[in-house]
């Protein structure tokens, strides 16, 4: 039955238009990337190198499919989480504000199956559009520039990762950038599981992000001791396969704190649908 | 007797002492001049501060008299100059004047140091010192000073290719100007760790071992044409 519904709910995010919205916003995002470095990606590769070309050289095929596939990634993991809560902010809401939640619950499936089937259904969706950010922003972007070494900025200097070390580096940062994806998902499905609309969550999960996001950045040691505990912190983990050395620690930490918030906000949605009022 | 057989050694010119500046320049030049052109692959290991950059290979072309590539299919760091500009600006003895220096060992090669003076007062090179070897006619330790990338030094090893005065190996040290990299824009915007301190200027090393040298073997001149 489980399997059943959560069929049901991937037609359902497939019927609506606003599904279509974060997939096509998406798409439209990364062909500007693409159309500006086309245009004028060689004073992007300057600023980066500015500061050593009057001592060095560099040579070799700097703007390539993977720099641009990294920049991609950099830029549209921030906005990528509201795209996905357009959708899975809606999936509890969205039923209460139609008005067919007494409906869903008169099926053979428990609350609990309810919860679970729509959480699978918001994390293929999830999955979906991380597939169609790494499909566009890698194979598109190194259709169109050609492939080779990758130049990482950070805030200590540049690092140049051979070509033949990146493919692994790329699948390991996508699939964390999923979870960190997946994460925001959850929040706003548990967001929606006390909305009586699907503006609140989509709202309040865009609200804690950046929320987070600046007490994060903040340079203030009263919040040191609870940046490690925040989901924001770790969404920008995948950056760290392209560190070297790799930081395999930092890397599991962030899973583990990835893994353990999805985990907490689904206790926190099943609790709450299982013990919400759909009668009146 | 000691005193007659320096004037002797002096003579026979065993550190060069019987040659004024220019003439052990033409000893240079006329090496340079034997090499129309060349090919070769070159392994580049740089250590530089704040670059961290794995070994890269490339293939480098020269053609008389400036024409110079650098072909790597990965990204090759190499330094602005040094690399074809010194030979060129040597075998035009119009541009500078040299001033005939100490003698000094380099890696068990007895040298003399010239002090180039560039005449054009554009010129990029403020101050060039080679360091020259008299009895085989090489640069062994060469230091520029110039306008824009500072003080360059470079040191050379040679084998196979003595004769046309092409290096195997090839060792810059460069002056690094501090770098500041904008949290905005750094990739690692959740590090919040310290960045590591450098002091204001660094120097980097960049190493370039080069093999398989085909030399006067022709080389068209679309092979530098840009990209």
């Amino acid at each position: 039955m489980l399997w059943k519904n959560t069929i049901n709910e991937l037609l359902k995010i497939a019927t609506k238009i606003r599904s279509y919205i974060g997939i096509g916003a998406l798409t439209l995002l990364i062909i500007i990337v693409l159309f500006a470095m086309i245009a004028d990606g060689k004073s992007y590769i300057g600023f980066v190198t500015a500061s050593f070309e009057q001592t060095l050289s560099f040579n070799g095929k700097i703007l390539n499919g993977n720099l641009i596939a990294f920049i991609i990634m950099q830029m549209l993991i921030v906005h990528v989480p509201l795209l996905i809560s357009l959708v899975t902010g809606d999936l509890l809401s969205g039923e209460e504000a139609a008005g067919t939640i007494r409906m869903l619950a008169t099926k053979p499936i428990s609350r609990t199956g309810i919860v679970l089937s729509k959480w699978i259904a918001a994390t293929i969706y999830t999955l979906i559009m991380t597939v169609w950010l790494g499909f566009l922003s890698l194979f598109v972007a190194k259709w169109m520039f050609g492939t080779g070494d990758l130049i990482v900025l950070n805030s200590n200097g540049l690092l140049i990762i051979p070509e033949a070390d990146l493919a692994w580096r790329f699948g390991l940062a996508l699939l964390i950038a999923f979870l960190a994806l997946w994460t925001v998902a959850t929040l706003s499905l548990a967001f929606s599981a006390f909305a009586k609309n699907s503006v609140g969550p989509i709202v309040s999960t865009m609200s804690v992000i950046i929320l987070f996001t600046i007490i994060g950045t903040l340079d203030v040691s009263v919040f040191d001791s609870i940046k490690p505990y925040m989901f924001t912190t770790h969404m920008a983990a995948w950056r760290s396969v392209f560190e070297d050395p790799y930081p395999t620690s930092a890397i599991w930490e962030s899973v583990l704190i990835l893994v353990a918030h999805i985990a907490v906000l689904l206790g926190i949605t099943l609790f709450r649908f299982n013990k919400k009022d759909i009668t009146s | 007797m000691k005193s007659v057989l320096l004037f002797v050694f002096i003579l026979s010119g065993g550190f060069g002492f019987g040659q004024t500046a220019e003439e052990i320049l033409k000893g240079v030049i006329d090496k340079i001049d034997l090499v129309e052109d060349y090919q070769a692959d070159v392994q580049i290991k740089a250590a530089i501060p704040f670059i961290k950059v794995p070994i890269a290979k490339a293939k480098i072309y020269f053609k008389q008299k400036d024409k110079f590539k650098v072909e790597s299919k990965g990204i090759a760091i190499l330094p602005k100059q040094g690399m074809s500009d010194l030979t060129g600006f040597l075998s035009n003895e119009k541009k500078y004047s040299a001033v005939l220096g100490e003698a000094k060992t380099i890696n068990e090669h007895k040298t003399r140091l010239i002090s180039i003076l560039p005449t054009d007062e554009n010129s990029e090179i403020i101050l060039a010192k080679v360091y020259i070897s008299t009895s085989e006619d090489l640069i062994y330790r060469t230091v520029l000073t110039t306008k824009s990338s500072g003080t360059v030094s470079i040191d050379y090893e040679y084998n196979l290719n003595k004769k046309y005065g092409l290096p195997n190996k090839m060792t810059f040290t460069v002056d690094i100007k501090k770098f500041k990299m904008p949290k905005s824009v750094a990739s690692d915007i959740r590090n919040n760790d310290k960045q590591k301190k450098y002091k204001d200027n660094e120097k980097g090393t960049i190493v370039l071992t080069f093999s398989n040298y085909l030399v006067n073997k022709g080389i068209s001149d679309d092979v530098f044409k840009k990209d």
